[in-house]
This record gives C-alpha cells, structure tokens and sequence, in this order.
C-alpha cells in the first residue's frame, strides 16, 4: 500500500555523509586506466539521467515545426510564450497551487497524526498495541491500486470526491503505514531514562511528547518528512481516481494536469505548452533537491541520522 | 541525541517485513468487520416539474427550470454549445443554463451517475466516453422518442426525426430506441492534398489497381505514399470494412453489427484486408507510422510526407492549425477492389457521430430533450456547422454556408454517394471489440506481424470473445 | 495517573486508527464484498453473483496477458535495477582503487550521485509523459539522437513496435529507480571497513570478485530489501503503463493494474474489476512470502 514510487527510506547501516573520504590525496598513476573505465560507465549514465530533463527545458522554448521536425535541435528563440500558456491556458498554474495546499495539508496531518500513532505504540504497553502496530505495517504490502473502486466510493460517499481536503486525508491515510512504521523505530530508539525524568518532574504525556520526544527525534521526523512530501507531490494514481466529479478539474494537482496537458495536446496539437507544463512540474522539484541534496538522499536512504 | 542502531534495524527490518506480510495475510482474509456497502447513492430524485405539454411546448418544459450541459472539449472545443445554450436560453430566458466542458468524459460524469445526480444533457464523446453498453443495459439513459417525435422548431409540419440525415439515427439506436443523438455527420474515407495531387499531376484512383500503380509512382517520386495512425490501427479497419462492404453489399456489415458467426471471416473483408496489407508488404507506408498517434501521422501527412491517409471529416478541424495554406485538403471513397463491386466507387461510409445523451436520471429531463431540439433546428446546426466545420446529422443545414475545402470535399463525395452511403455500428455496440480487438488486429496486419487470412481469423476471435461474454448485452440490427 | 494514561492513549492513537480503517482498511475489506456482485457502477443496482467473477477471471485471458507481463517485470526490472545499481554504487565508492590510500571512490563521485538521483524526485506523471515523447519516432529525442549520429538505421517506431513497446516501458521503470539504489547501496558499501578490501586487494581479488565475494554479501540485508520494493513497483507499472502506452500497441504492455482501472472506470464493470483486485490481493501476499523465503541466506556478521 505504498503510496509512491520511491521506495521509503530503509535503515541502511551507515552514518556518514558520502563524500570521498580519501579524495584528497593524489591517486597513483597505475589507477588512470581504471578511472578511465569507470569514468566512461559513470559519465553515459549521467548523460541518460540529465538529457531527457534537459531535452524537455529546452524543447519548452521550440515552436511545434521544430519540436515535431527537428528533436535534436536548438530552439530559436526563448519562447516565453510556450510557458504563458502552459501557465494560463493549460491551468498549470492553478495546478501547481493546488498542490502546493494539498501537500501542505496532508503533510502536516501525515506527520502530526504518524507521530502520535508511533509514539504511543511505541513507548506504551496497552492491550491491542500489537494488533495496531501490525493493522498499519500491513498497509505496506499493497499496491494502492488495488482497493481502488472501493476507496473511490468511500470518498464520495463522505461527500469529499474531487476536494483538496478529501485527497489530503487519503494521501495522509495512505502514509500512515509507512511512517508509523518507521517513526515507532525511531522513538523506540529514545532513551527510557529521560522520559523518566521528564514525567518526574511533572511533565505530564502531553507535554513529555510534544516538548520533549519530537524534539530529540527531530532527525527522525525530518527523514519521514522528506519522504512524504516526495511521494505526496508525485502522487499519481490516488488524484485520478479522486479528483473527479463536476468541476473537479478547477481543483486537479500537478501530476494529473500535466496527464491532462498531455491528452489536451492530442486535440490541440500544442506541444510547445506541453513541453512548457512539464518543465513548470519539474523545475521546482528539482531545485529543491539540488538545493537539500545532502538531506534529501540521507532521508530517503539512510534514515538514520547521528 | 540517538535514533534507532544499527544493530537493532537491522535486526528488526526482516523481521518487520515477515511480520508485516503476516499482518497482511490477516487483513485480507479476516475482514468482514468494517464491510459498508459502497454501492449506495441513489438519491437526487427531486425531478424539476415539467411545465404543462402543448403544441408550442410539446416536450413539457418547465420555463424556469435549471439545465446543466456537460460537453466533451475535444477537437470541436466548447464554443459552439455557449451558442447553442444561448439558444436555449433565449426561448426559456428563466431558465439558468449551467455550462461545463471537460476532455474526461468518464471521469468526470461516472460518480455522479452512481450518485443519481448526473446532468441533463452529455455530449459523451472522445476516448475517455462512458461504455454505452453499460449505460445503455444499466437503464441511465432517456428513451429520445419523445424529441424525435416532436415537431421541429423551424416547420411544425415535421417532426425533429424526419429533418434528419437517413441513417443519422442508427448509431445511438439500440433495439430499436433511441438513446443517444449522434449529432455531426461525418464522411470516411481516404484524404489526400489537392493541392499535391494537382501538382504533380496524379488523379486519385478508382480502383485498386489503379491506387497500387499509383503508390509505385508516389515511392519513385520520393514520397512515401501512405501513413496511417499507428498507436491508434483501428482507423484502418474503416477503409478495409468499407471496401468490403462495396464489394460484396452492405450486408456484410450487418452480420458484423450483430455479432453473426463467422461474419468477419466473409470473403469480401479478407480480400480487402489482403489489399490494404499489399500497402504494407510493398514499402507504402510512411516509415515509422505505427509509432504515431493520430497528431503525429496527420502531422506528417500534412507536410506533404505521406499523399493518403485514412480518417473521417474531423480531420481537417483537427490539423488546422498544422495543415499549410493552399493544402486544399479532399477526401475521396476507397478505391472498388473489383470491377464486379456490388456497390459503385461513389459509395462510401457515412455515420453521425458526437452521441449526446439525457440521463434518465436528470433532473430535468424534459429540457435536456429541449435543448436538443435546439440544436437539432436550422440555426443550430448552421452555427455549428461554421464554427467547427462539421457537417451535422440535420439535413441540409450546411446549405448558403461558405465551407473550408475538406468540409466542401466531404458534402461532394457524400452526396455522389447518395442512398448507397453505408455505415456500421459495432463500435458503438460494443466499445472494446472496436478499440481493443479490430485495432490490435490491424495494427499486427499493417506491419506484417499476421497475415490477411490471421486477420479476419484475429478479428472474429474478438467479435467471438464479445458474443460469448454473458456480461455484456447484445444488440441487433437490420 | 492511569487514567491520565488511557486517555492519552486513546487521543492519540484514535484519530489515526480511524483515518487509516476508514480509507485504507474499509476499502480493502469491501473489495471482497464488491467480488461478489456484478456491479456496473453506473447504477445503484447490483445483483449477488457469488464466485462467477473469480470463474471468469481465471478464464479472462486479458487478465492472464497482463499478469504475464508483471510476472517479466517482477522478475527483470528489479534484477537490472539492482545489477546497475550495485555496479555503479561500487564504481563510485571503490571504482578509485590502489589510491596511496587502498580502496576510494572515482574523482567526482559527489556529483554522479547528485545527478542520478535526478528520476527519483520526479513525479511518475512526469517521466510518463517525457519518456512517451523521448520515443516518438519522428519528433522524440532518441531518434533524434540516432540520426544526428548517423545511426539512423537503428532508429525504431519504439512504443509502435509489439517487441519492443515492452521493453521501452521496462527500461523507463529501470531509468528512474537505478539512482535511489545507487545511492542506497553506496551507502551501504561506505560502512563496510576499508581494511576488509585492503585485505582483498593484497589477496590479488580482481574488480568482480571483490563485488561478488565481499560487497555482496555484506550488503545482502539492503539488496533484500531492495528486491522486495522493487517488487511492489513491479507489481504496479499502472501510472508509468497508461501513461506511456496505455496498454497497447494491442494490449502487449497490458498490465493488472491497467486491466483493473480500465475493466472499472472504462467498462464500467465494478464488481468484476473488485474480483480482479482480490486476485491480486492475493498474489502480492504470496510473492511477498515468496521473496522472502527466497532471500533468505545468513546474514554476515561484521
């Protein structure tokens, strides 16, 4: 039942940031040639990742003659315009907000919600804490798509299809295996001595968890986080089949305009825009990521921070 | 500051795993407790009252009731309905007329069907329409009857069925009521550049022979002289169909529509199938095609790549913005296979198409009828005609209307074709054995992988599989 | 105190366990009670009919096309992925080899890291659409490509090609998931002792064999893990497989989640496409308990 396309962070044994640890030292000479090697191996995979995310900016300043007749070519002219309509005519604009508010939403209820869950299961004995503990993990195993039909009359019938508030609650619905399953680990992990202390000193539950366990799992919480939002701002499958209804599509997300923008364009022919929407989607994302690379791979693989 | 060791993840990971698909186990096989039924719905049976029924109303339309029109936002765009709705709201100027128009059809519309609460009229077109099968067979929709035997709005004398195209109705028509009005008439055939052919002095050929030493001139001139839309094969089965259909009469189409035994294995469909697959083995085909979807292969027809192209009479709104200006775009009949046709070269397919359809349960299904009527008058096709260069199923709407060259072509060859104009409905019957079964046939024939014989084999597998499955209702035909 | 602990208990386990039953528990309970009907979705009515589903469905052969193409995704794409994925995790953490220092990764390492990640934070909405376009065969960039280098005699129809279309869509699911399992993996070999492959090194272990004799099985856990997500995605391929091909060229890039969706929300046959999502219920469970027997190999201990 996962939710995403990447897989969540997993406990690898390592706790040091990648980098070349030896890089400072010169290599000997007999290492040219397998550098080499590697190098030519390292460098065409680099170039199968980077060029079709390049080839889409730069087809999004093209003019549909040189987008369907010349693919190898350079645009020539920046044409803005290509990015205006994607923008206005094809709604991007009004997609990439609405995502925006969604991952906002269900981020903040995933993580509140995820947290108080783990917590409790994980630091308190109670009758049927297995029984819960076992009822989320489970959700892990599931492709989502499978209890598609129903989930979708569910929704409708609590009267939230095609609303940004009923796919916020889905999609926080559908991180809850995940992340309880991960966040029990990591405040399993905290120290019995402090929260002892704590509750000692009249530090009530409430106050134990939220002034002192969040914060000490901070590294935790952010690993989790990053992953959520990953998956929540690529979210495919759940807004298809959600987001629908009449006028839904004032309040469709990123992922499912540009799908859209894709099939518009078999009617319209306008791939400049198509190009110009993808680019719109990517960019930000990409940014961000290059931006927190460091954290976002530690987050997403190693999920064990010192 | 700590998190969770080294040691103790990795411990506990397959554990959690094991434990996990355990806990899965459970739950997929013990559930029961939370079982609620999904399939409620049901509600929205607050029907808006109909006004009093009388010769200026025939239709009992309540003047000032609400009437909410869903229009697929395909090639002809969502203007022409703003006109129609004004139209509307002009006769009923109580009445709020609600506008909405989407590419996903299905989506769209599917929950508020299940709901009880869909809109009053639906043009339910595109890739993304609503399986008529189900609809149909599932009761949703209203019985048209009552529009068509009401008097049309531009001469009282006759009645809205008898304004229109002979045959306009067949497709929509199931088991004899109809359900949906295809409401544009479209010509298929073979389309080709005036402009080209003129130019390098070739006539359009009458026969196959002919179009074969023709396609051998094309090759040696440089130009490939076929594309076709190779994500989307199925536009080949209309040009194979339609000379079967001239070759050996249009009953053969009938037997198809009624999913008769053997029907595609008829001599007729393989012999035109051997010769659209003589295209294929000769090297016709534009290098490349069967990776293309429609805009692409019309695409490069249009820039003069490719000379013919199987499509209907949409094509030309459809490449406006692509095709070059002079392009004089023409569309002809398939070439006769034989000089023993049973039907004579002009014959050629004529269909409605663009179904629009009242859900039975509208809340105002009487002016959904209504607003059909409307479009079904003189002024409303007329606009429509303009505004999308389309003919549509009322006759002689097109008429005093100045029409682009592809438009024109395509009212020409169809008035030469006359009464011998035939058309098929198993695509409409029965969605999947069009979209699914004949188009994987065709795409497998049109690059070789089966021959004509493993064709009309492969196509009556499908139209078997569709006659045996006991889920899907089954229409006839005559 | 107790009481005070029960209630705390209950305000915060309550709200999630309801979120969760209501949209994640609810919908997979009713998919067995929906198996039963011949539901059509378009309406309220539906009548009980018991096993006829599942009967039709293991005479369905759509379905059994679609499950044998999951069954070569299951199989191939996290093989490749994770084949790559540990080749090139090894070429950028131990690829600099006989350094003064012994064992080290290639000059640059950083960067490769940075830019193969790239698909992993991309929306499959995204690479869908992109990729649809890389392998148009006039106007997409590897055609393109092959003609600009006079390799034009290898450009292919790709996705109009029955043999190939399968393997594009294969190779897109390849692309965007090698970059999180170099990274995961690279991880992995940087907490392996450097002296464990100095002492390798002295031993005269080549390349191969230090990948196959060493890395591997320390990192075996990891690769385990990694086989059984990469199985979920393999299980899936809806979003990447409508995207791209929809299913065709004539359903030879079919897939069960396809077949679900479009037996639902196209043939609107909601009952039959309920018993088509127990079936595979059922089938995630046994490759799961699959993988897992199949994985199982002792651990070594560090």
């Amino acid at each position: 039942m996962t939710t995403t396309d990447a897989p969540p962070p997993t406990a690898v044994g390592t706790s040091r940031p990648p980098a070349d640890r030896t890089g400072d030292r010169p290599p000997r000479r007999d290492s040219g040639i397998v550098d080499a090697f590697s190098h030519v191996f390292l460098v065409a995979w680099a170039v199968l990742t980077t060029f079709p995310l390049l080839w889409a900016v730069v087809s999004s300043f093209k003019t549909d003659e040189q987008i369907l007749t010349d693919p190898w070519g350079l645009p020539s002219a920046l044409r803005w315009s290509n990015w205006v309509r994607a923008w206005n005519a094809a709604h991007i604009g009004t997609y990439f907000v609405n995502s925006v508010i969604v991952v906002a939403g269900s981020l903040t209820l995933t993580m509140l919600l995820g947290s108080m869950a783990a917590y409790v299961l994980a630091r308190y004995r109670f009758r049927g804490n297995r029984v819960a503990y076992f009822l989320f993990v489970g959700g892990m195993m599931f492709p989502v798509f499978l209890a598609l039909v129903p989930l979708f009359f569910v929704v409708k019938n609590l009267g939230l299809l095609g609303t940004l508030p009923g796919l916020m609650l889905v999609y926080t619905a559908y991180s809850l295996p995940f992340t309880v399953f991960f966040l029990t680990a990591v405040f399993r992990a905290l120290p019995n001595s402090i929260s002892e202390a704590a509750l000692v000193d009249g530090c009530g539950h409430f106050g134990l968890f939220f002034r002192v366990m969040l914060p000490m799992a901070r590294a935790g919480l952010l690993s989790v986080a990053i992953f959520n939002f990953l998956s929540h701002w690529n979210q495919y499958v759940l807004p298809i089949v959600l987001m629908q209804g009449q006028g839904a599509e004032q309040r469709w997300v990123l992922a499912q305009g540009l799908t859209g923008l894709a099939i518009t364009e078999g009617y319209r022919g306008d791939y400049g825009a198509l190009f110009a929407g993808m680019t719109i989607a990517m960019l930000p994302v990409l940014l961000a990521y290059v931006a927190f690379h460091r954290q976002v791979q530690s987050g997403l693989t190693a999920g064990q921070l010192k | 500051m700590s998190a969770p060791s080294a040691s103790d993840s990795s411990v506990s990971r397959r554990d959690l795993l094991q434990r996990a698909t355990a806990a899965g186990v459970l739950a997929a096989t013990g559930g029961g407790v939370l079982s609620a039924c999904a399939m409620g719905g049901g509600g929205g049976n607050d029907k808006a009252a109909g006004g009093a029924k009388n010769s200026a109303n025939p239709l009992g339309v309540s003047e000032s009731a609400p009437l909410e029109v869903v229009i697929f936002n395909g090639g002809f765009g969502e203007e022409y309905a703003k006109a129609h709705e004004a139209m509307y709201k002009e006769r009923y100027p109580k009445a709020e007329v609600k506008h909405s128009a989407t590419i996903e059809i299905s989506k769209t519309l599917q929950p508020r069907f299940v709901d009880g609460s869909p809109p009053d009229v639906v043009n339910n077109s595109g890739g993304n329409q609503i399986d008529f099968n189900g609809l149909v067979s599932q009761g949703a929709l209203s019985d048209l009857a009552p529009l068509l035997d009401a008097p049309s709005l531009d001469d009282p004398k006759k009645t809205v069925r008898q304004t229109l195209l002979p045959g306009a109705l067949l497709p929509g028509t199931y088991d004899g009521k109809t359900m949906a009005l295809n409401y544009t008439y479209t010509a298929y055939g073979i389309w080709y550049s005036g402009k080209l052919l003129a130019d390098r002095g070739w006539q359009y050929p009458k026969t196959w022979d002919e179009m074969i030493a023709l396609c051998r001139q094309i090759k040696a001139a440089g130009l490939a002289p076929w594309t076709y839309q190779g994500k989307h094969p199925r536009y080949m089965s209309w040009p194979i169909l339609s000379a079967a259909a001239k070759l050996a009469g249009p009953d053969i189409l009938v037997a198809i529509d009624n999913l008769e035994p053997n029907a595609w294995k008829h001599d007729a469909i393989k012999t035109a199938a051997e010769a659209y697959y003589q295209l294929a083995v000769d090297g016709y085909i534009l290098p490349g095609s069967e990776g293309m979807d429609h805009i692409q292969s019309q695409t490069e027809w249009c820039r003069g790549n490719a000379v013919f192209i199987s499509c209907g009479s949409w094509l030309e709104n459809e490449q406006k913005a692509v095709a070059p200006a002079g392009f004089q775009m023409a569309v002809a009949p398939t070439p006769s296979l034989t000089k023993g046709d049973k039907l004579p070269f002009e014959a050629m397919r004529g269909t409605s198409g663009e179904p629009f359809i009242v859900p039975s349960k509208a809340k105002n299904v009487p002016g959904g009828l209504e607003y059909l009527r409307v479009m079904l008058s003189r002024k409303g096709a007329a606009d429509f005609t303009k505004r999308v260069s389309s003919l549509t199923a009322v006759q002689g709407a097109e008429e005093g209307l100045t029409l682009p060259p592809g438009l024109q072509s395509a009212t020409k060859v169809m008035k030469a074709s006359g009464d011998k104009t035939f058309n098929w409905v198993y695509n409409s019957y029965y969605r999947k054995l069009e979209r699914t079964l004949v188009d994987a046939a065709c795409g497998d024939l049109m690059t070789k992988r089966i021959n004509p014989a493993q064709f009309v084999e492969q196509c009556q597998r499908g139209a078997d599989e569709i006659a045996r499955d006991s889920s899907i209702k089954k229409y006839k035909r005559t | 105190m107790r009481h005070g602990k029960r209630l705390f208990i209950a305000t915060f386990l309550v709200p999630p366990l309801v979120l969760y039953a209501l949209f994640v528990v609810s919908p997979y309970v009713q998919v067995f009670q929906l198996a039963t009907t011949d539901w059509g979705g378009l309406s309220p009515e539906a009548h009980f009919v018991g096993v006829d589903n599942l009967r039709r469905l293991f005479a369905d052969h759509y379905v059994w096309n679609a499950l044998r193409n999951n069954a070569i995704l299951l199989v191939v794409m996290p093989v490749v992925t994770i084949v790559l994925g540990l080749f090139f995790a090894s070429m950028l953490m131990v690829g600099g080899r006989r350094g003064r220092a012994g064992v080290r990764g290639v000059r640059g390492s950083a960067v490769y890291r940075l830019v193969y990640f790239f698909p992993q934070v991309l929306s499959v909405a995204i690479i869908g659409v992109l990729w649809k376009e890389m392998y148009a065969p006039n106007s997409g960039l590897i055609n393109g490509a092959l003609r600009a280098v006079g390799l034009g005699s290898l450009a292919h129809p790709w996705l109009g090609d029955p043999n190939l279309a399968f393997w594009c869509v294969l190779a897109v699911m390849v692309w965007s998931n090698v970059g999180f399992y170099v990274v995961l993996f690279g991880a992995g070999m940087q907490s392996i002792p450097r002296d464990i492959y100095e002492a390798a090194l002295l031993d005269g272990a080549g390349r191969a064999a230090t990948l196959a004799r060493i890395t591997l099985p320390l990192l075996w856990d990891t690769v385990q893990v990694a086989w059984v997500y990469l199985a979920i995605v393999a299980l899936d391929g809806f979003a990447l497989v409508q995207i791209i091909t929809e299913g065709g060229p004539g359903l030879r890039t079919d897939v069960i989640g396809l077949r679900l969706y479009s037996t639902a929300f196209g043939e609107a046959k909601f009952g039959y496409a309920s018993a088509i999502g127990v079936a595979m219920l059922f089938l995630t469970l046994s490759v799961a308990v699959l993988a897992l027997r199949l994985t199982k190999r002792d651990r070594v201990e560090l």
